[in-house]
Order: C-alpha cells, then structure tokens, then sequence
C-alpha cells in the first residue's frame, strides 16, 4: 500500500495552484518532494495531510481514503510537520511533545502519552531540552522539539515540511539520519527540502514539481539528469560526480 | 487553600456588636452542643455570619475563581495574554444583558447575561480577525469598542430605568458584593460550577489550543469546536458571575499571570490553581474592601485599581506581533 493521488486539481481564492496531478508514492521509503518556491510542494504536501480539502481528485493514504478519515484516525495515520510555529506562553519541551498526543486523549494525558511523548523526545536525542520552555530555544532545537512532537502522534506516514530550515549543517545531517532510522524502522516519510543535494544524498525516491505539475525524468533509468532538473529550477544546472556520488551545480 | 481566608472574612467585618470570640463560641456550641457559656446574641450572629458574611465569602470564592479561570481560558484559546472577560468587551455585554433583564421584568438575568456576554466575546473577536489572523493590538482595540458600545446601550437603560432600578443598576455596575445574599449564590452557583467543572474537564486541550490553528488541525484537533468548547464555559462562567455582582475589573486579566507565574502555562495546572487563588484572591481584596474603612468600597474599584497599572506593565512587556487566529 501507498499513497495514492489521482488527478488531483486545487487552488486558492480561483488561482489555480496543482492541476491534474497523479502520482503514487511507495510506502517505507524517503520520497523527497523538490521544485522552486511556488511550486506546489507545500499545497500538496498539506493536501496528504488533510489540511486542505481538494476541489477535484482523490487522496488514498496506506489504503484509506482520506475524505472518510476524522481528524484523530488522519493525526493516528499521518504526521505533520509545519513551517512554522510560535507559542505565545513558555511551554515546556515536555508539555509540546506531548500536545502530539492529542487524538488519544480525551481529557488529561495519561501514563501512556507521557511514555510515548518521553520515547519521541529520546528518539530525537534531545532528553536534554525536556524541561526547558519551547520559546527560549533556538530555531533549530525548536524544529527538532516538533519533530519530536509529530514521532508522538505514532503515524505510519510522515510529511516533514522544510524540517531542515534554520538548521545549521550538522543539526540537518543530524536530522536527516533520524529521518532515515525512521524510514528503515518501517515508516512511510515524504519531505520538502530545498537544498537538492541533501535530497539527493537521503531520497529513496523523488518529486520533481513545476508550477503546480508533476515532471517525469526523460529516461526511467535515473532519478534525475540536468536537463530535468534545469527546467525545475528554471536555470541552468550541471551534475558532478565524485567519490560515487553526484551533485547538482547550478551553472553559473 | 482558601480555608484560613474562608474563617477570618467570616470572622471580620463592620459590625460592634460581635467579636471573633462570639462567633467562635457559637461555632463551637453549634458543632458540639455543648452548654459553652453564652455571652453572645445567637440571633445576631446567625443574622451577621449565617445570612450576611457566609453568603458573601461563597460568592467571592465563586466569582473569583470564575473570572481568573475565564481569563486564564480566553487567554489559551486567543492566545493572546492580554486578554480577560472585561478586555474583550464580555463582561460589558454580560452586564448589559443583565441590566435589560433588570428593566424588563419579563426576561430572566442569567441567560440575559450569557448571551449578551457570548455575542460581545464573538462580536470582538470576528472584528479582529483579518486573514484568519488576529494580532494582539487588533484583539484588544476590537474589545474596547464592543465593551464602549455595550457601555453605552447600558447607559441608555440607565437613561429610561425608573430611579429606583436606576439605583440598583449603578451601584451593581460598580462591580460589588455588598448586596450578596443566599438568593444571588443559588442563581449563580450551579452556572458557576457546570462551567468550572467543564473547563476543568477539558483542560489539557487548551495546551494544544495555544499552540495555534495549525498545530492543533494537524493533531487531531478542529480548532474551532474546541475554540467554540471553550469560549461556551468560559462566557457561561464570568457572565454568572456578572449578573450577580456587576463588573469586577482585572481579576480575569491580572490573577490568571500570577498563578502562571506561580505553576507555569500547563493548564492542567493553572486551571485548578486559577480556582483556588482566584477565589482567595477576590474573597481577601473583597474582605478589605469592606472593613478597611468605616464605608464600603465596592470591591470593583479596588481590583481595578490594582490591576490598571498590572496591565500597562504587562503592555509594556508583550511583544506585540501577529498572531494566528
């Protein structure tokens, strides 16, 4: 089982934002999402996650249709990372993770949101923030804390927006390898990164998106070739190789 | 936590005639039945503690601990820390609501007050949001024109009341519990507790509320049924409240800040405190407003006078910056 788009179509106040888009994105592996600002990568990403309602088309997710899901059964099978979030009061660490909980409780957390709230927080090895408020961390601890909040939700898909922004380099190679941990320890994980090379590097499998489109590589053989990526990029972009890796460069 | 505060309002208060040892004579012949030398006027001091002072303590740890949970409520689902029942215009549509009941015998205080309170709350809320936006400046200019406009309509009723209404109306929009009595505790006690015990229900999710829209949607949550699950006991609670003792500014805005500052922002911690202290809090400020003088102030005027300028320093210190709705 997958996830399954078909012919997908929305947009915002009448501007027209994805059109037509199909695909099919294979489960337990790191499918990476990669295009230009304005691309459609976020409206689609937010569209598996169910927090838009698509005009035409359908959304499967692992075999359920997501129009027929509540919200808890959505928060149960798919977790979200946003782009952004400022929580006016001092919450701690502790307290935000386990706001991942959510669809599991009805009143006050029990033992078992704690445990799974505490296991999230380990996973990200971030034990030491558990007690300190989310607000006096810095931007990259607090998008690893979200992290840690979504790993509570117990989802079998994963949709990271943008996880890596304001990490440095080795908070995003830090990142990218728990990312990884999870997809090996049996989890489906969609991301939108921009930085392609680090795509590259940790994608099992890649979208390539263009005004609101899916683009397919000429040749089935590669993932990629530089004249696909210069048309998503809208410049010239060359690929290296070296120490059996390849690497994208824009050609200037 | 409010016991000790509970049996010395009990025991203090303008009356000569009695003293604390009277009253704890009569307490202890009362529980014990015993023949303990009876130096005192029992009928008085059943009329004084029984019927006047007890009354008047239960509505004052009622009041209080519903006005500091109703802020420390608003406060969560806005997210907006400078918010409280009287900011956002409530307890001015609450008031007016009641004041018209008042006026027009035909219509009943309490549900006056509750749906005069909701529709201020809404009323500045929707005017505040722009793009599913509400920033912190926008949210309080829109309180204080829905609290002006229900300020005047209730001026308007003050205009056309007969003056022995009119009398009754000013001095129970100065927000005070001198006129308390068993009649005020039933009306407001089951509103009052329903409402208590459903925000303490609901608690924790006013965690996951202050974290935004978002966050919440994406965790199982629609935020604007628990915003809505919110607000019903929240308005239900401080309009109660209200209706019985008129507007008893900066409780709702200035206690639910110090209980944070005493346990920090998880609510299934504030909410609890914010009954206990907020209600110790208003029966000791109500206390002093009473026995301080030879007259009585209206115990409105002195939590207002201590939480103006609790306001303008948490003013000074907010960064005031978007934030979503």
């Amino acid at each position: 089982m997958e996830i399954n788009i078909k012919n997908l179509t929305f947009g915002y106040s009448g501007r027209p934002v994805l059109e037509n888009v199909s695909i099919r994105i294979p489960e337990r592996k790191l499918t990476v999402m990669i295009g230009k600002n304005g691309s459609g990568k976020s409206t689609l990403l937010k569209l598996i996650a169910g927090m838009y309602t698509p005009q035409k088309g359908s959304i499967e997710v692992l075999g359920k249709d997501l129009k027929r899901l509540s919200l808890s059964e959505r928060a149960r099978l798919i977790g979200f990372l946003t782009q952004s979030h400022n929580p006016v009061f001092p919450f701690t660490v502790e307290d935000v993770v386990l706001t991942g909980r959510a669809s599991y409780i009805f009143s006050t957390p029990r033992e078992i949101d704690r445990l799974e709230s505490q296991r999230a927080i380990s996973q990200m090895g971030i034990e030491e923030l558990r007690t300190r408020p989310y607000s006096e961390l810095s931007a990259g601890e607090q998008q690893l804390v979200m992290i840690a909040r979504v790993l509570a939700q117990k989802a079998r898909v994963l949709l990271l927006d943008e996880p890596t922004s304001h990490l440095d380099l080795p908070n995003q190679v830090r990142l990218l390898n728990i990312v990884k941990d999870l997809v090996a320890s049996g989890l489906t994980v969609v991301l939108v990164i921009h930085d392609p090379n680090m795509g590259f590097m940790y994608g099992d499998d890649f979208i390539f998106m263009k005004n609101g489109s899916i683009l397919q590589p000429s040749e089935e053989k590669e993932p990629y070739n530089s004249k696909l990526l210069s048309d998503v990029f809208g410049i010239e972009i060359k690929i290296a190789s070296g120490d059996g890796k390849r690497w994208i460069i824009p050609g200037i | 936590m409010p016991i000790p505060f509970v049996f010395c309002s009990l025991l203090v208060g303008p009356s000569d005639l009695i003293s604390a040892r009277h009253i704890w004579e009569w307490v202890v012949n009362g529980i014990f039945q015993t023949g303990f030398s009876q130096s005192y006027d029992k009928e008085l001091i059943e009329a004084v503690v029984l019927n006047t002072r007890l009354p008047r303590v239960i509505l004052a740890l009622l009041i209080g601990a519903s006005l500091t949970a109703s802020g420390t409520t608003l406060q969560a689902l806005f997210r907006n820390p400078l918010v409280s029942p009287d900011i956002l215009g409530l307890s001015s549509g609450a008031a007016f609501g009641a004041a018209l009941a008042y006026v027009i015998p035909s219509l009943s205080v309490q549900p006056m007050a509750f749906l005069f309170g909701l529709m201020a709350a809404g009323l500045s809320y929707f005017l505040a949001v722009k793009n599913r936006e509400v920033s912190t400046v926008s949210l309080i200019l829109s309180g204080v024109i829905v609290s002006a406009v229900f300020t005047a309509l209730l001026t308007i009723l003050q205009f056309f009341a007969d003056p022995f209404k009119l009398q009754t109306i000013i001095h129970w929009t100065m927000g005070n519990l001198h006129n308390a009595s068993w009649s005020k505790v039933r009306s407001s006690a089951v509103l009052i507790l329903m409402g208590c015990a459903w925000l303490f229900i609901i608690r924790w999710r006013m965690n996951v509320l202050a974290l935004g829209e978002e966050e919440t949607r994406v965790v199982g949550l629609n935020p604007r049924r628990e915003k809505l699950l919110l607000l019903i006991p929240a308005t239900l609670v401080a309009s109660a409240s209200v209706a019985v003792s008129g507007i008893i500014g900066m409780v709702g805005l200035a206690v639910p800040h110090m209980v944070r500052l005493m346990v920090g922002p998880d609510n299934t911690r504030t909410i609890p405190v914010s009954f206990a202290f907020g209600g110790s809090f208003l029966l000791v400020v109500d206390t002093l407003s009473r026995t301080m003088t030879s007259f009585e102030i209206p115990v409105g005027i002195f939590t207002t006078l201590i939480g103006g300028p609790f306001f303008v320093i948490l003013l000074k210190r907010a960064r005031l910056l978007p934030m979503s709705g």
